[in-house]
């Protein structure tokens, strides 16, 4: 027997962003995917750094969720062909694989970044970003379009988490207690490691949780506008956490409708633009479990 | 709009910004009435101030003034909320024990005192002259505390009699000058401007593409039409 418990009635996914105040515009992108007729979920957030030497972190931004769904959609499909559920008594083949998985694990960084710089490179070349075409061997300087990225993929058997830069990601278990995997600590002020740093992928922490008992019951990923507006890291937890029982008790639909002005209260606090996606294992009817289009 | 009651989570609060002045308070200082246009424009600038902190939600900013001369000392101990912040003059009374100064302040940017959760905090540096102790190792001190590496500094050179490359050292980015004020006009508006470095102290920045930059400086032409006097 695995011991694998899949939730239920599948995902159901949270998605919600605001503008930091006193902001003309928001330089965070997000997105939320289920994969694989609804055995695998992919999230993202990505915090472009806004200022003024990277006036095009937005852009920047939305490339970076762009290259992690496809590399990550890629990497979830393999985790769910190898996951067979129709013989959940033989899982040999699973294990087998789980080398492979994690091996692309790991490689998952590079392909992204490499991703995102062929994208910023071009933008550049059309529309050099200080105002003459790079020349040069050392490659152009994409500083403009700097950004942060968190993404993870959730399966019945495995979550991976990666991140680069700043950012949150809270796991709750089955219990519905948040931990987080991927914290290192207070920031001091608001440095923060970036897609534009020279092999970024270097810089990115994986979490690598293959699931051989009770799975998660939720999974938040957040830019630091929402962590960095609460005067500790335990009332951040606490948020997670009450989120999570606020799903379980009213309702996915009802948490939704009220995140916005979640996110609102926190961005005063912050000032930054603050953006917050989930899972969490659904209490309800099934949500769409086909394939989405890329959206962000 | 439902209120925020069943927001989850434990409090929430804006981060704290120390905005430190160094101001030189030696004899010269006292020359051409340096002193009382220094401490004119500081308390013109105090409005300014609590403008760009207010179009910086995310910030509290909090004030306070280290002045040198013979020794150094704390003008304005407590670090003041920039509404509540009033100025009250300087005075000159010796050398440029610039190093002292920095010590100071080293101290004030260890953690603790300064909380881990804040924005960087900012150092502005007023002198019109050279220092007369070991400024070098003072500003080690500060190099040496995590805030004090991630400070954003600004600087001002008053006259030609001020050492322009120490000043430059201070700001510790080959890329940037200080300001340099000949007369009142220019003086005031060049602390006008340092007084709104809360803006670059609360603007995220890749790790690894150095000191946090204040903005650009302002021209400083509103003086052209007068005559350097210092």
């Amino acid at each position: 027997m695995t011991g694998v418990v899949a939730p239920a009635e599948g995902w159901e996914l949270l998605e919600g962003a605001v503008k930091g105040a006193a902001k003309k515009y928001s330089q965070d992108r997000c997105a939320a995917r289920r994969l694989a007729d609804g055995r695998a979920v992919v999230l993202a957030v990505a915090d472009g750094h806004g200022s003024a030497p990277h006036f095009r972190s937005d852009l920047g931004a939305r490339w970076a969720v762009d290259a992690f769904l496809a590399c990550a959609g890629e990497f979830a499909r393999a985790a769910v062909d190898h996951d067979d559920p129709d013989r959940p008594d033989d899982d040999s083949h699973w294990w087998e694989t789980l080398a492979d998985l994690r091996a692309e694990a790991r490689r998952l960084p590079r392909l992204v970044t490499h991703r995102w710089l062929q994208r910023a490179t071009l933008h550049d070349a059309n529309a050099p970003a200080h105002g003459r075409p790079w020349r040069g061997t050392e490659g152009p300087d994409l500083t403009a379009y700097g950004t942060t990225l968190v993404g993870a993929v959730l399966t019945r058997r495995l979550l991976v988490c990666w991140q680069l830069g700043d950012g949150d990601v809270v796991v709750l278990d089955a219990a519905g207690t948040p931990y987080t995997p991927l914290y290192t600590g207070p920031d001091l002020g608001d440095e923060t490691d970036s897609l534009c740093a020279p092999e970024a992928w270097h810089r990115a922490r994986c979490h690598w949780q293959p699931l051989t008992s009770e799975g998660p019951s939720g999974l938040l990923l957040s830019t630091d506008g929402l962590s960095k507006s609460f005067t500790d890291h335990q009332g951040f937890l606490d948020f997670a956490a009450g989120v999570h029982g606020r799903a379980h008790e009213l309702g996915m639909p009802a948490v939704q409708n009220r995140l916005p002005e979640w996110l609102a209260h926190a961005a005063q606090f912050s000032g930054d633009d603050t953006t917050l996606v989930g899972a969490f294992e659904a209490t309800g009817p099934a949500g769409p479990r086909c394939d989405e289009p890329p959206r962000t | 709009m439902s209120d925020t009651f069943d927001l989850p989570g434990g409090s929430m609060a804006s981060r704290p910004v120390h905005f430190i002045w160094l101001l030189d308070c030696s004899g010269s200082m006292g020359v051409n009435g340096k002193i009382a246009e220094l401490n004119f424009a500081i308390r013109e600038a105090v409005p300014e101030m609590q403008s760009a902190a207010r179009s910086n939600p995310g910030a509290t900013l909090l004030v306070r003034a280290v002045s040198f001369a013979s020794g150094a000392s704390w003008h304005i101990d407590e670090p003041t909320p920039v509404d509540q912040f009033t100025w009250e003059d300087l005075h000159t009374y010796g050398g440029t024990d610039m190093g002292a100064a920095f010590r100071l302040a080293a101290g004030a940017l260890q953690t603790p005192p300064m909380p881990q959760r804040a924005l960087p905090p900012v150092l502005a540096l007023v002198s019109d002259g050279q220092p007369t102790d070991d400024w070098r190792a003072g500003l080690r001190a500060v190099d040496d505390t995590p805030w004090g590496r991630r400070a954003v500094r600004v600087a001002l050179a008053i006259g030609d009699d001020a050492d322009k490359s120490m000043l430059k050292e201070f700001l510790a980015n080959p890329e940037l000058e200080p300001l340099q004020a000949k007369n009142p006009r220019q003086l005031a508006a060049a602390i006008r401007w340092m007084s709104t470095a809360v803006k670059a102290a609360s603007t995220p920045k890749a790790d690894g593409a150095g000191p946090v930059q204040a903005p650009p400086p302002v021209a400083l032409d509103k003086g052209e039409g007068e005559d350097p006097i210092w």
